[in-house]
């Protein structure tokens, strides 16, 4: 006779795919801001109109162009946070170039985001660009104004 | 009021929706007026099998090819004794009393008996809303057919859908643009000015930091003076047609409203804390030990999975 499959005691497969997501929500890395005036920092802020959420990513670079230190701030779901905070964490020590590489399907796969939350992770990679951006535009005023100075 | 034209754009469009066929079309005959067919057929007395009227085209088998465009919507029969329904919608038939599929593309101010505009009188939602839940809940319908339980409860969930929708002035915009074909999107706002999200970062940090209750209601307080501004500002919008602003306006009210609704769970929390000191210790007391069990169980988890 076939042998019937022992129930496992454990509860099934997407529980624990829904840990890594609970743990980033409950133990989330590098929250906090850094100072936005300064010269080396750069800040993406941006929006998500569809579910309101609210995202603010910070990078501190150091002078060969490698990202040292990221902190965020994200109001909104679960997901939302969980892809920040995983940004946050992927951005740490890469360079820039390297940074704007990040693409969010990494992230909604690394997360295992459900269709419905992929719009997070769309979120956390626009975070990433826009304070990549923001950083860019502060250089190019740094040399602008060391320029005219000179 | 909205333009008429945009109205009537809309109506004919949410009229041909009507038409597509489906589950719920199935049981009733989309007549016409003999009078009309027969007109028609003999008018064209060429042998031609369609008959094109009013911007319907009919087979002469009965079955309906398409509509281009009309103002008035088809009139529908009663599945049970065939008879004309004369209202939109008809939730009842005149002649039989019975219970009514819901048709399909009715809007909810329709459904609701309210005009098409952003202000609404509350009131009079929750009393239609209450008054037609009284007739057609599926607990009126027990001794009836599985057919008759089956309209009433697809009819009763459509009104409980209407009524949250246009119950909050967040989602009646909202459905008042998506009948207009707009939708907020999906994606993150690059239109949003840096400044608005500063400030919304801010009221969102805020709120994260009270430590009192007075502190989340006062935020709570500055956050629903700007949602009624912004109720305001959207009616005047949608008033004067200018949907590009509505829908600029209604993102920035999606994000309020979040604030507003995190006010309330906020201050539910604190109030609670107030009044339990020792919940505080418990939190920090089973967090490492939650850590624990968290990290336990995934161990355990892989192992079993390797094992078996």
């Amino acid at each position: 006779p076939p042998l019937r499959p022992t129930p496992s005691p454990f509860p099934p497969l997407h529980v624990y795919l829904l840990l890594k997501v609970v743990d980033h929500y409950e133990n989330p890395r590098n929250v906090g801001s850094l100072d936005k005036n300064k010269k080396d920092v750069g800040t993406g802020l941006v929006g998500a109109p569809a579910c309101g959420d609210v995202m603010k990513l910070q990078i501190q670079v150091d002078g060969n162009g490698k990202i040292v230190d990221a902190k965020f701030k994200t109001f909104g779901c679960g997901s939302a946070i969980a892809s920040s905070s995983l940004a946050t964490e992927w951005v740490k020590g890469k360079s820039i170039d390297e940074a704007l590489q990040i693409k969010n399907t990494d992230i909604a796969k690394e997360l295992s985001l459900p269709p419905v939350k992929l719009h997070c992770s769309m979120l956390a990679e626009d975070a990433i660009k826009a304070a990549l951006s923001d950083y860019r535009l502060k250089q190019e005023d740094k040399k602008k104004s060391a320029n005219t100075s000179s | 009021m909205f333009h008429v034209s945009c109205l009537r754009v809309s109506s004919s469009l949410r009229a041909a929706r009507c038409l597509v066929p489906n589950r719920h079309a199935a049981p009733k005959a989309v007549t016409c007026s003999r009078h009309c067919m027969s007109t028609c057929l003999h008018g064209k007395g060429t042998g031609q099998r369609d008959a094109n009227f009013g911007g319907l085209v009919y087979r002469t088998d009965g079955s309906v090819l398409s509509r281009s465009c009309s103002t008035s919507r088809a009139k529908l029969n009663c599945w049970n004794c065939q008879q004309l329904l004369h209202r939109t919608p008809s939730f009842f038939c005149d002649s039989c009393k019975a219970v009514q599929p819901p048709e399909d593309g009715t809007s909810y101010f329709k459904i609701m008996d309210c005009d098409y505009t952003f202000t609404l009188d509350t009131q009079k939602l929750q009393t239609r809303y209450l008054q037609l839940q009284r007739t057609l809940h599926p607990d009126n319908f027990t001794q009836k057919s599985v057919k008759e339980q089956e309209y009433s409860e697809s009819q009763s969930a459509l009104v409980s859908k209407a009524y949250k929708t246009l119950l909050k002035p967040l989602s009646r915009g909202l459905y008042m643009l998506e009948l207009e074909g707009m939708h907020l999107k999906e994606g993150t706002d690059s239109v949003a000015e840096s400044h608005f999200l500063m400030e919304l970062m801010e009221i969102n940090e805020a709120l994260d930091e009270a430590q009192t209750p007075e502190q989340v209601s006062k935020i709570g307080q500055d956050t629903k003076g700007k949602l009624a501004d912004l109720t305001e500002q959207i009616d005047a919008a949608l008033h004067q047609g200018e949907l590009g602003t509505a829908k600029e306006l209604l993102t920035q009210m999606k994000y309020y409203a979040n604030i507003e609704e995190k006010c309330c769970f906020e201050d539910d929390k604190l109030e609670e804390r107030a009044s339990h000191p020792n919940i505080i210790e418990q939190d920090t007391q089973f967090a490492s030990g939650q850590k624990i069990y968290t990290v336990l169980f995934k161990v355990i988890y892989i192992s079993w999975n390797i094992l078996c």
